[in-house]
């Protein structure tokens, strides 16, 4: 999940994170915050 | 004539919040004051580059991140023994997860995430929070997501493998969501 933030995945990979993402909704909130947290960091400081 | 006042009077009220950016990602009282000290007059020097269509705000950020990755640049031809200590010092944690690597405690919401971005109490936590997480770990957080450094190209930088870099920014934003969840759900703001 995070590491999906720093490099392309491979088939493979994304097809598993997918996959399990389905099914674990907890990693899929996490998963969200983490892709928020990215937006919020970009914009720390501009108001 | 009016954009130079109104430069001037940015640039002061925005200096306490400059130098409170540069520490968070810096650490170090010196090297904020002359970053911050270099980009308003970097921002004094290019003011006929400010194109009023872009928030005067933004603008200067802009310039003090260039600022700040000039600095860390410096900084890390001296490779320091303090980033060895530091490895070592986060090692220990666990970032809430057991053997078998399910989570211990229960995620929650933090409500919607436009409304978050919107309200000024939002970004001090976030801001205490990086603040909160060890040295290394801020340091590589802030590189990659606040000044957006390219990973490979932030890895080759700090001297570290990829997957070491990985794993500390997994960590980092485990730490960094667990705090936030933890500071944001106390204030009862989101549920």
């Amino acid at each position: 999940m995070s590491e999906r933030m720093d490099r392309e995945l491979g088939p493979g990979e994304r097809l598993r994170l997918r996959l399990h993402l389905t099914v674990c909704a907890t990693c899929s909130r996490i998963e969200r915050q983490m892709q928020f947290l990215r937006q919020a960091m970009r914009r720390l400081g501009e108001g | 004539m009016e954009a130079a006042l109104e430069l001037n009077a940015t640039l002061g009220g925005m200096r306490p919040l400059l130098l409170k950016l540069a520490r968070l990602q810096l650490r170090n009282e010196a090297w904020a004051e002359d970053v911050v000290s270099e980009t308003m007059l970097a921002a004094i020097e290019q003011a006929q580059r400010f194109e009023a269509r872009s928030k005067m705000r933004t603008w200067v950020i802009g310039i003090l991140k260039h600022k700040i990755v000039d600095q860390l640049r410096r900084q890390m031809r001296e490779v320091s023994i303090e980033a060895q200590i530091e490895s070592g010092e986060i090692e220990e944690f666990d970032e809430l997860f057991n053997d078998e690597g399910r989570r211990l405690e229960p995620v929650q919401s933090w409500g919607d995430p436009e409304e978050l971005l919107s309200r000024q109490e939002f970004f001090e936590v976030l801001q205490s929070c990086v603040d909160a997480l060890p040295p290394a770990l801020a340091r590589i957080f802030l590189m990659r997501e606040w000044l957006e450094y390219d990973t490979a190209q932030l890895c080759k930088e700090l001297n570290i493998t990829a997957t070491n870099c990985h794993v500390m920014l997994f960590r980092a934003r485990m730490r960094l969501r667990e705090c936030v969840g933890r500071k944001w759900g106390r204030r009862g703001v989101a549920s």
